[in-house]
């Protein structure tokens, strides 16, 4: 978009960010409840978060934030009528979705695989619920940013900057959660 | 722009790997004060940068502000 400092278009439009704000103010609370439940258990939750592999949390941080990263150059290059890089980069965005997606289903059978199950601990209920949550919107996004794909590629002319950068908005959203999700989990107990 | 972007891009990486390698030493209070600040600088970066929200309204930018110092102020008070 280009600049539009009036309050009812932000980048994306004013309803993806509507969205944006309902869902972080939802991850928000169930995250500040995680803490202030760990808080008062606080020797169990650091134990089970030792449990968590951190070098997979961070591979995936790794992966989010590089789709995130090719998730903006697509629409950077998607103004400037440059459609073919601008589809490139958002295919980078899809492979590095799906990379996170895989290699979070890979840690999930690992926990299942140990009896780390939602019935564990409180904090593995938690695990589960916040993270499971968050996969389906990284699928979600990757789902939305194929079809935006898709647009660009088979109809230049008729892609609508709008609909790529609410679209694009939707996938920094899952980045924006698990940048607050991750430390939280892996890290701060 | 594209410049900033990449810019962008290579202070998130940093950050993400310092606070992996910060996590593995035993964590008091400063290091939790860390690892929160580090989060939510990044959580701004992508906000500003990767979002947009440097082009939107005020409005938008103000509460994107007072929800990471919000979360930020609930995560280091309660860890």
């Amino acid at each position: 978009m280009s600049v539009n400092k009036n309050i009812a278009y932000p980048p994306g439009g004013v309803l993806m960010w509507i969205i944006i704000y309902l869902e972080l103010a939802t991850f928000g609370m169930a995250m500040a409840a995680l803490a202030f439940y760990g808080a008062a258990d606080r020797i169990n939750y650091h134990q089970d978060s030792l449990m968590l592999n951190k070098l997979l949390g961070t591979i995936n941080t790794l992966f989010l934030l590089s789709g995130g990263f090719f998730a903006a150059y697509g629409v950077q290059t998607f103004k400037k009528n440059q459609f073919e890089l601008s589809a490139r980069y958002l295919l980078g965005s899809i492979f590095t979705g799906l990379g996170f997606l895989l290699l979070k289903i890979f840690e999930y059978q690992q926990k299942l695989a140990s009896g780390l199950d939602m019935n564990y601990s409180p904090f593995f209920m938690n695990y589960w619920l916040l993270t499971g949550f968050h996969w389906i919107h990284v699928l979600v996004g990757v789902v939305i940013l194929i079809f935006i794909r898709r647009t660009i590629v088979k109809n230049q002319q008729s892609a609508s900057l709008e609909d790529i950068e609410a679209g694009v908005a939707f996938w920094h959203m899952c980045d924006l959660i698990w940048l607050l999700l991750f430390p939280l989990l892996y890290f701060l107990f | 722009m594209k410049n900033s972007l990449l810019y962008t891009f290579l202070i998130l990486i940093i950050l993400t790997i310092l606070s992996a390698s910060l996590s593995h030493f035993q964590l008091a209070k400063t290091g939790v004060i860390v690892i929160v600040i580090f989060a939510i600088i990044k959580f701004l970066l992508v906000g500003f940068q990767f979002l947009e929200l440097q082009l939107a309204h005020k409005f938008w930018k103000v509460l994107f502000v007072i929800y990471s110092c919000l979360m930020a102020a609930v995560f280091i008070i309660l860890l």
